[in-house]
């Protein structure tokens, strides 16, 4: 009786001291987000056009119901994972390896470690102009590298097609995000203590399987988070469909962010475009939920 | 490690940083656009202050998203009292009752009598006119002249189907790979423009005027130049990157495509050898059409339009008179300059006689020949209803699947008819 | 020994040099580019190395920003560097409170038991679900009712509740790893909750932090789409919006617009340099030696 007492006290406590160390965040985030989020919630119950002010009026989950039924929704909804899975699997291994060089001890590597940032730090449209310059079918600097090699005779219009332009918006997506994810791997790696690989080495272990049975498992926590950090921002995916596709060709790139955009920002139908960011919300989160409990919850047991 | 005695003066360093900043709060006029040449517009805005007594500042946004930053600041409630408006979403700014209706102001007759009746039309809503011009023009067509003489042919194609034997030609001639650019890319800059051309340059249009879908019916001038292009696509003299790319203008300007239709002003950069490698080669044609049909083409207007929050309704049209027309001294002295000095297209017709005006664009286009392009300028009444960009949108990827042959065109056309019918009705048009 | 340590460099050394071509090979495109005149963009073949070297687009920036309207210089170009002024400002605060308020947050997530962890846990991060493009309207339109709008104490708090997600989950997880004798030890010893975290947490996950610092700079650095839609005024656009501004509807200046972002990746990338050397971890150091 009286520990179990005293387990609930020390549970109420931790719980006040939970909520005074988590508040100033939370009051800046809840501050910022929650009555815009409200509005938008708001929005997505009703029918609401710009155009046609006057009749705005509340029409329960039917926007939901709308898009649930519409292959305009499920259509996206699937390009959208296409995309997202292609991009999380090239960032996260390629990040993976990158960061495991990274962690090696070489003169340089504070220069390569910043330099790396690079992609990441280029602003937006500029980062929009030089994938436009790179992949462009005339000026193009990857045509003229591959036909000077011999890989192409002919130019290429690598955006022009499915799966080609599937493929290359990965690759430029993946080189903005790629820095971010190794980044985090590479702070996760410095949480690995040096004497386990001391003791493997002396065990006969070799590199791959110093990678298998050390690196990963402990490693795992840090992954999880880039998985899941790398998806959700995969699937709101916008800015390098905009710019390279514009959902084309033939809506092979219309993507859920895409259908957003539109919505909202073109149509002014903000019952629409807010209903259908509320569904990929869900979604994601759903999404987000499955992958912490496979992935970082396996790491505590 | 910081510590956090550096942590706390490197934040307070950063907040005095962001006090720092003023908040601009005068009381004068808020103009605001796309960026420009914003020099000239403010020098122009000292001589209305000088003229009229209201202060008056620019305030620009990037053009590329000028549109997405207005329709929050309207939703907010704009602090902008007249704002720079292109015709392609005046008919939603006017319909959200964002932008307000000029008609019936002191002096607008008089004003609106100087303009050609199609620039009217492209700023109306509801018969009513929103504004008054920036620059306007017309759809033209641009052509690589050291192409085809290289390619030994001596004049720019009269029909469509001269331009497939001329681009064939200079393919085969080794001039370029593909000759010819359509701007198909999907967004309301692109494909949807370029089938207009195609068909009022076949003697027919996208819809007729009690709002009616023409393109579906089998044969129609639409149909048609879905299947030139389909055509071009196959022979491999039309670029398959006209399907994305979203600068033809730089591929002319590279010298890697032969012909292409365009806006006016853009032959001005074509033609500037700090910008482009084809510089002197390009010159402007009438933009084809068929045995029967000589031309066809559409006109863009921009224009300035008075906000619904206009602080001062009276000041705003003070402005909006003197960027869109006259000044003080009864002269269009802002719209004269632009085209002086900057060679944008004009609409007042006092300008059109003006001879400097007409000496000093030539350098770069055929006046004569833009002259009588714009006469064959269809009207487009259609893109003045406020569900015509909710039907475009939608319009893109299918489309784009019937020029590639993809789908079928018949069944996409007559699918994309039925939506602009559903959503006619639903308006109520 | 010697010979085995060279082999490892050799090998380390390829590897490097085909991530430096992966990443900042594009970037030297542009810096080149940069340097070129504008049709130059447009040689087919590409123009590799500038020829001649034209300063022109860097001349113009630096000029205009010493001597204003006075140099003649386009304005877009004027105002540019005095851009970075609001930049730098809102990514600095940024960092910094999202690295202090961030590991508060994170520690009872990552060391407490408490009901609702979870659901913290994830309210958390549900915030940074709905894409941004939707709650653009809503904050704009929330921020001009309170007269918050045309303000950068306004994107720092817009920028802080979009980094915050993520630097606390970043921050929970490496707090876990930190072994909990050491914290015990310190509780013995009499410290408080709030100076264990302070005095043995804190110090133990420097690469933990450095990286939320980085990430949270980085990301207030280049956000664009708030930027755009909150400035009003010119004296509050960041270095976003004024590369945008290159691009005028009429003409596009290709060159500025590549000028302008080469000298945009200087400061992040210096920011990163002289936090970098923190991402090497102090008591729990190895690597995976090879």
């Amino acid at each position: 009786m009286q520990s179990e007492h005293a387990a609930t006290r020390k549970e109420m406590s931790q719980g006040a001291l939970a909520l005074i160390f988590s508040a100033p965040a939370v009051l800046i985030i809840a501050a910022t987000i929650l009555v815009p989020f409200g509005i938008a919630v708001f929005l997505s119950l009703h029918n609401w056009n710009l155009k046609r002010p006057g009749r705005e009026r509340f029409i329960g989950l039917e926007n939901y119901t709308d898009w649930l039924t519409d292959s305009d929704f499920w259509q996206p909804l699937q390009t959208t994972f296409t995309f997202a899975i292609g991009a999380v699997l090239v960032i996260v291994i390629i990040s993976l390896l990158v960061a495991l060089l990274l962690n090696e001890k070489f003169p340089g590597r504070g220069i390569l470690r910043a330099l790396l940032l690079v992609p990441w730090a280029i602003p937006s449209v500029v980062n929009a102009l030089l994938w436009k310059w790179l992949l462009n079918p005339q000026y193009g600097l990857f045509n003229a590298i591959w036909y000077d090699l011999g890989i192409i005779t002919e130019y290429q219009n690598v955006l022009g097609s499915m799966p080609s332009v599937m493929i290359w918006l990965v690759i430029a997506y993946s080189w903005i995000h790629i820095p971010l994810a190794t980044l985090l791997l590479l702070s996760g790696l410095q949480t690995i203590p040096g004497d386990i690989y001391e003791s493997a080495i002396v065990d006969g272990a070799g590199l791959f399987q110093r990678f298998l049975y050390i690196t990963l498992p402990m490693l795992r926590s840090m992954l999880s988070i880039v998985i899941i950090f790398e998806m959700i921002f995969a699937l709101k995916v916008f800015d390098i469909i905009f710019v390279l596709t514009a959902g084309g060709p033939a809506d092979a790139t219309n993507v859920l962010g895409w259908t957003i955009y539109t919505e909202t920002f073109r149509k002014l139908d903000f019952g629409a475009g807010s209903s259908i960011a509320m569904l990929l919300g869900a979604i994601t989160l759903g999404m987000a939920i499955l992958f912490y409990v496979f992935l970082d919850r396996g790491v505590e047991q | 490690m910081l510590s956090s005695k550096k942590l706390i003066v490197l934040l307070a360093l950063f907040m005095l940083l962001i006090g720092s900043v003023a908040l601009a709060q005068d009381d004068g006029l808020k103009l605001t656009g796309w960026p420009y040449e914003v020099d000239v517009v403010t020098e122009n805005l000292g001589r209305f202050t000088d003229q009229s007594g209201h202060d008056a500042v620019f305030l620009p946004f990037p053009s590329n998203e000028y549109r997405d930053k207005m329709v929050a600041s309207f939703v907010a409630g704009t602090e902008f009292d007249v704002a720079y408006v292109r015709d392609s979403y005046l008919a939603e700014w006017a319909a959200a009752g964002w932008i307000l209706p000029i008609s019936g102001l002191e002096g607008a007759d008089e004003l609106l009598a100087d303009l050609p009746a199609g620039i009217i039309e492209q700023m109306s809503y509801e018969g009513e006119v929103y504004g008054l011009p920036y620059y306007s023009g017309v759809q033209t067509m641009a052509y690589n002249a050291a192409h085809l003489a290289a390619a030994g042919i001596e004049s720019p194609p009269a029909t469509w189907d001269e331009m497939l034997e001329q681009a064939q030609m200079i393919k085969d001639a080794g001039v370029v790979d593909y000759p010819i650019l359509m701007q198909l890319r999907s967004g309301e800059n692109y494909l949807l423009r370029e089938w207009e051309t195609l068909t009022a340059a076949r003697g027919g249009r996208l819809f007729d005027d009690d709002f009616n879908p023409l393109f579906q019916e089998e044969g129609s001038a639409a149909w048609q130049a879905l299947d030139w292009l389909t055509q071009g696509l196959d022979m491999g003299v039309i670029d398959p990157a006209s399907i994305t790319d979203d600068d033809g203008t730089l591929l002319m300007m590279a010298g890697t495509t032969s012909f292409m239709t365009t806006t006016d002003y853009t032959l001005k950069a074509m033609n500037d050898p700090e910008q482009s490698n084809a510089a002197g080669d390009i010159k402007n044609a009438l933009i084809p059409g068929t045995d029967e049909v000589r031309s066809g083409t559409w006109g863009y207007v921009r224009l300035y339009s008075i906000t619904n929050n206009a602080s001062d309704k009276d000041a705003a049209w003070q402005l909006v008179q003197f960027l869109g027309g006259k000044d003080a001294t009864g002269v269009y002295y802002v719209p004269k300059r632009w085209a002086l000095e900057f060679g944008l297209g004009f609409s007042p017709a006092p300008l059109y006689e003006d001879e400097e005006v007409r000496n000093s664009i030539s350098g770069w286009i055929d006046p004569d020949l833009l002259s009588e392009q714009s006469e064959y300028a269809i009207s487009r009444p259609y893109r003045f209803v406020p569900f015509f960009s909710d039907w475009e949108i939608g319009s893109w990827g299918p489309l784009q699947a019937a020029i590639l042959g993809d789908a079928d065109k018949g069944d996409v056309l007559a699918e994309l008819a039925d939506e602009w019918n559903e959503l006619k009705d639903d308006w109520g048009y | 020994m010697h010979q085995h340590s060279r082999l490892r460099l050799t090998i380390i050394y390829f590897f490097a040099a085909v991530l430096l071509i992966g990443t900042v090979g594009p970037f030297l495109w542009l810096v080149s580019s940069s340097f070129q005149y504008e049709r130059q963009l447009l040689n087919r073949p590409p123009q590799w190395l500038p020829n001649p070297i034209v300063l022109n687009s860097y001349r113009e920036i630096f000029e205009g920003a010493v001597l204003g309207e006075e140099s003649g210089v386009p304005y877009q170009s004027r105002i540019f560097l005095g851009s970075f002024g609001n930049s730098f400002a809102i990514a600095g605060s940024v960092a910094v409170i999202a690295v202090v308020v961030g590991s508060l947050a994170a520690y009872p997530l990552a060391r407490l038991n408490f009901r609702g962890r979870n659901v913290l846990l994830f309210g958390i991060l549900a915030s940074r679900l709905i894409p941004a493009l939707s709650l653009a309207i809503p904050i704009v339109l929330v921020a001009k009712q309170i007269g918050m709008s045309d303000r950068l104490i306004t994107l720092v708090f817009i920028n802080l509740s979009f980094v915050l997600p993520y630097v606390i989950w970043l921050l929970q997880s490496y707090f876990k790893t930190i072994p909990m004798e050491l914290e015990d030890a310190g509780r013995i010893d009499g410290c408080s909750r709030l100076q264990v975290v302070i005095r043995i947490i804190l110090p133990l996950a420097r690469p933990g932090l450095t990286s939320a610092a980085i990430l949270a700079f980085l990301v207030a650095w280049g956000e664009f789409l708030f930027a755009l839609l909150l400035s009003e005024t010119p004296a509050s656009y960041t270095s976003t919006v004024v590369v945008s501004l290159f691009a005028t509807d009429v003409d596009v200046s290709f060159v500025s617009i590549i000028t302008a972002g080469v000298v945009s990746v200087i400061p992040p990338i210096v920011f990163a340099l002289i936090f970098q050397r923190y991402i090497i971890s102090g008591l729990l150091s190895g690597s995976l030696k090879g």
